[in-house]
């Protein structure tokens, strides 16, 4: 069946505005590996001096990226100097100014944030590619329901970590609430794992899983490589 | 005088300092919104204030920072300073529109998240622990909910049913819950601004669950307050998407 014209437009204006943040995490990306590779000057560990200018680059993003909350770069562990600083992240607060975040950094401390672990750092990783993950309460890192859309970046020819940026599902609501209000029906926004992102009603509902099977909805497989995100939609 | 009641020991709780604050940034609104403080007009200083008050000084502060921070007062420094009320307080209704325009339909659905895992507790333990004369009473408050005249007496009325229902559950932790959820969300759901809501149906529900109650069914029961809950959350997120995002149907296209 073919999918309305509202349906049609709302997937394309969902995937313009997601895919700009996909691009934007992408050129993030590159920024920071050409960094690193100026800074490291060839030496195999990322120490202090390799840092710097690491924290302009998320400032920079922030400022830009309105929608973002938080922005950074996190390094495999491998690639760090022992005792050396792993992560570099900077986080919008409630009053607007823009802070970097601390991370409990102590493997087995109770409020260890074994990010290597976390899908956004690990599918990153091990696909080579661009990765969303979220919806998801990020506990023990930023600490509310939000996004993280990450893409991994190599130095030396090596994977050495990911840089990406951080949406609350609070701030994405107001952008793409007017886009999927445009469609006449019940429609959402998934993610790959089947779970709602955002929907225009209270039909689908921000962390629901749409269970395979009760496919009373049409679905249109966004363009933006390597997300995996649908508009679901009943026809 | 009876013994009071559990929930009357609910009411009666010694006040913590956090509410005296409160009282005083509710008494000093309505002094405003009724014409008693004029805009421009000047509050005694802060030591006669909290005199007044029978407050501490860091009380009086409290409830002064939150009265600037509404917008209500203002404090200047020098020999002409102190402080002066600014502005009318924000009428109720315009607190709940600001209300829906801030909360996002992820917060809302949380809430409902939060008060369907306190509510399911909270039916099965009255279930169990209810007594005849708790029911009596919940059938007496289900009923005053169609009685209530305007939108914010059926407020009180509903949050002081699903109070009483988690009192006779016997639970002070719940019991405080419900009443901290019942604050957060009642005046929301009754305050007509998109789609009003209709009492003779919650009533009906509420007199549905105390015959659940009373017939000590606990899986009805919480079917039933689950259903309850989730048909409040989607009047919330109606409201929340007529009032927040009803014009961008025409703006996206």
């Amino acid at each position: 069946m073919i999918p309305d014209t509202e349906v049609v437009h709302s997937a394309q204006s969902l995937t313009s505005w997601i895919g700009g943040v996909s691009t934007g995490i992408k050129e993030l990306s590159a920024n920071v590996a050409s960094l690193l590779e100026r800074n490291l000057l060839g030496k195999a560990k990322v120490d202090k001096a390799a840092l710097a200018g690491l924290d302009k680059l998320s400032q920079e993003f922030l400022a830009k990226n309105t929608y973002a909350v938080g922005a950074g770069t996190f390094f495999a562990h491998e690639f760090v100097e022992h005792g050396g600083q792993a992560l570099e992240w900077w986080s919008r607060r409630e009053s607007g100014a823009i802070g970097r975040l601390d991370f409990d950094q102590t493997p087995g401390s109770s409020r260890y944030y074994d990010y290597e672990k976390l899908p956004f750092f690990s599918t990153a990783a091990a696909t080579g590619e661009q990765t969303l993950w979220g919806p998801y309460i990020d506990y023990l890192g930023f600490e509310d329901y939000i996004l993280t859309f990450t893409a991994p970046f190599s130095v030396h020819g090596h994977f050495t970590g990911v840089a990406g940026c951080d949406i609350r599902l609070k701030d994405l609501e107001p952008r793409l609430m007017p886009i999927l209000r445009a469609i006449p029906g019940d429609a959402a926004l998934v993610n790959a794992s089947n779970r709602v992102i955002l929907g225009n009603s209270g039909r689908y509902l921000v962390g629901d899983r749409i269970k395979t099977g009760s496919s009373v909805q049409d679905r249109i497989a966004l363009d933006v490589p390597h997300l995996g995100l649908s508009l679901i939609y009943t026809a | 005088m009876d013994s009071p009641t559990s929930f009357q020991t609910q009411i009666y709780r010694s006040l913590p300092e956090i509410e005296r604050a409160d009282a005083i940034v509710d008494r000093i609104s309505k002094a405003i919104a009724l014409g008693l403080l004029k805009v421009g007009e000047r509050l005694p200083p802060e030591a006669a204030l909290s005199e007044m008050f029978g407050v501490g000084g860091a009380t009086l502060r409290e409830a002064l920072s939150e009265l600037r921070e509404q917008g209500i007062v203002e404090t200047r420094r020098g020999r002409s300073g102190g402080t002066f009320v600014v502005n009318q307080p924000r009428t109720r209704t315009e607190a709940i529109r600001d209300w829906f325009l801030s909360t996002s339909i992820s917060e809302i659905r949380d809430i409902g998240d939060e008060h369907s895992a306190v509510a399911a507790a909270i039916i099965r333990l009255a279930c169990e622990r209810a007594e005849p004369h708790d029911v009596e009473r919940l059938q007496e408050l289900a009923r005053a909910l169609v009685l209530a005249p305007t939108p914010e007496k059926r407020a009180t009325a509903d949050s002081r049913f699903h109070i009483e229902l988690a009192v006779s559950a016997q639970s002070p932790r719940l019991a405080n819950a419900e009443i901290r959820i019942q604050e957060e969300t009642v005046q929301q759901i009754w305050t007509p601004l998109a789609v009003a809501f209709d009492p003779e149906q919650a009533a009906a529900e509420h007199l549905e669950l105390v015959r659940a109650v009373a017939q000590d069914q606990p899986e009805k029961a919480q079917g039933l307050v689950l259903e309850h809950i989730r048909r409040n959350i989607f009047h919330l997120i109606d409201t929340k998407l007529t009032l927040g995002y009803s014009q961008s149907t025409q703006d996206a296209q």
